[in-house]
């Protein structure tokens, strides 16, 4: 009996292990070796095609004084202060929403919502890039009809940013309004009931049982988001390519310029390891910051 | 209070209507003639196909078709492996499961645009550059699969497991014949994840590859599109409503457990 036992957990073991195989494999060189080689590639001086020449740590000493590289930074940072707050209020706004409508139409209105989420990258940029155009875009035409002064989105060093900004919002807004509402939908009706008799109804309901009650969720989107607005790369590429004078070279597009276009792979690898830091230590601050409230 | 809800639903769908609004002029504005495309008005006199005629005799087709062939076969293999993971951290016992699990997981902290220039030296020196096989093995390897599939088991019925040991069923074959076929739950919202998030990808095909003939769907209309001043929009737009119809035909079909899916991913 007990051999028997033996054989089973080796057969399981093996099992396990066989189940597992391709993913540790994959997993080891598709992601772990770029981590650590990226560090040791940030060590060098490299064009990708000569071999590499040791040099320390002199691209972080180069980075330090590499001025817009600390644009694209701040530029990155402005990016996420702005975004973050209105995908946030946004989504929950409309997931309070969705949630009090006449849920006989809540199908469809779900599906208005969510269906730029199904096109999102290059093909959200083409046509926001038409809307946007500021000769004969229909944007301009509307400002037009209304009487407002014409404007040039993309082409301006101040709006271009903002611009981008509207196109990823419009692209992420049902998406993540749509996990507020499942969360929304997972608080008890009792609570509101409850709280109807003390006479909090509305607003008031809103702020003490909806948002506390929400707070995993909020910070699971606050934390995605925020990550998700340090690493915005298609709609930039697409749409500015970083212009127009840099006003929207984010932190990714200057990282990906130094690398593929000005082949300094080992620069732009250490702006790459500095990057992941920053995301690091921001998203841990965040969960720190929402976890320590209790 | 029921006339408040009526303002309110209205409300809702106007915003809703604007939030289309740039579908429908993708959509609209794809079928009319280059004259017409900047005219704010809903005239459908003029309405032409002349536009994807045009598109057709651009490489679009052959890129929709490279696009299909990755994020289909990345969404296939994905499902399969992360399936058989998720499935072993969740109901088998082997020493090291904790280590595994964690480390597995530690790789969902590294960011794709963080180890981009060192995925594709690794890409490329393993020969895959310029290949459907570098288009498509890394874009495979995905903790986040994983621990959604290892979520899904440790709620799945123990009892049918049990019924196919004592039946004389080994692990694997309990596995493959048994529980892949019941995990329909699972595998269906992320089978339109991993699908949509491939059709979408741009970043990664543009560094790996740059063969003309085997060039995805998102670079082919970043190029289009990246002509400047003179562009022909009539044409670049029914090139984006091509390319736009697999993830909408997904979208539409599986709206349903896209919903279940946001669900998963959400909570927790």
């Amino acid at each position: 009996m007990k051999r028997k036992g033996m054989k089973r957990k080796l057969n399981e073991t093996l099992t396990a292990y066989g189940f597992l195989l391709p993913n540790l494999l994959g997993l080891t060189l598709f992601v772990f070796v770029p981590m650590v080689y990226a560090f040791y590639v940030s060590l060098h001086e490299w064009n990708a095609l000569s071999p590499k020449v040791f040099i320390g740590f002199d691209n972080y000493k180069e980075m330090a004084s590499d001025k817009e590289w600390w644009n694209s930074v701040y530029r990155t940072l402005i990016f996420t202060v702005i975004y973050v707050p209105l995908l946030f209020a946004g989504s929950l706004f409309f997931a309070v929403m969705l949630n009090t409508m006449r849920q006989r139409f809540v199908g469809v209105a779900r599906t208005m919502f969510l269906l730029p989420f199904a096109i999102t990258s290059v093909i959200s940029a083409v046509i926001w890039m038409f809307l946007y155009d500021p000769r004969n875009g229909f944007i301009n035409q509307f400002f037009d009809l209304v009487g407002l002064p014409n404007q040039q989105f993309l082409g301006s060093t101040d709006q271009a940013l903002l611009s981008i900004i509207i196109v990823i919002f419009w692209i992420n807004l049902g998406y993540n309004m749509m996990i507020f509402l499942a969360s929304i939908k997972e608080i008890p009706i009792d609570y509101y009931e409850a709280a109807k008799i003390d006479g909090a109804t509305g607003w008031k309901a809103f702020w003490h049982i909806t948002f506390p009650l929400l707070r995993p969720t909020s910070i699971f989107i606050l934390v995605v988001t925020t990550i998700g607005s340090f690493q915005v790369f298609d709609q930039i590429m697409v749409m500015t390519k970083g212009g127009p004078a840099n006003s929207t070279m984010v932190s990714v597009l200057y990282i990906y310029k130094q690398g593929f276009e000005f082949l300094n792979m080992g620069y732009a690898s250490a702006l790459a390891v500095v990057l992941f830091l920053i995301i690091f230590v921001l998203s841990l601050a965040q969960l720190r910051l929402y976890t320590k409230k209790d | 209070m029921g006339k408040n809800k009526t303002i309110l639903t209205i409300f809702i769908f106007a915003c809703g209507l604007l939030i289309i609004l740039p579908i429908f002029f993708l959509v609209f504005s794809s079928f009319r003639t280059p004259e017409d495309v900047f005219k704010l008005s809903l005239n459908l006199s003029n309405l032409t196909l002349d536009n994807f005629k045009a598109v057709l005799e651009t490489n679009i087709l052959r890129a929709i078709w490279n696009s299909l062939v990755v994020s289909v076969t990345v969404t296939v293999v994905a499902m399969l492996f992360h399936a058989m993971s998720g499935y072993a951290l969740a109901r088998l016992n082997f020493p090291g499961k904790k280590f595994v699990f964690g480390w597995m997981i530690s790789t969902m902290m590294v960011p794709f645009t963080v180890i981009m220039i060192p995925l594709y030296m690794v890409t490329k020196n393993l020969g895959l550059a310029n290949s459907y096989g570098g288009l498509i093995i890394p874009m495979i390897f995905n903790a986040y699969g994983i621990f959604l599939f290892r979520q899904f088991y440790q709620d799945f019925p123990k009892e049918l497991e049990e019924a196919a040991y004592v039946e004389g069923l080994s692990i694997a074959g309990t596995f493959f014949r048994l529980v892949l076929p019941l995990s329909k739950p699972m595998i269906i919202p992320l089978t339109i994840g991993f699908f949509t998030a491939n059709w979408n990808n741009y970043l990664w095909p543009l560094i790996i590859n740059q063969k003309e003939e085997l060039m995805v769907v998102q670079v082919a209309l970043a190029n289009i599109v990246g002509g400047g001043y003179e562009t022909a929009w009539s044409i670049v737009l029914a090139a984006a409503l091509l390319s736009a119809i697999p993830t909408f035909i997904v979208f539409f079909s599986m709206q349903k457990y896209l919903v279940d899916g946001i669900k998963m991913s959400g909570i927790k």
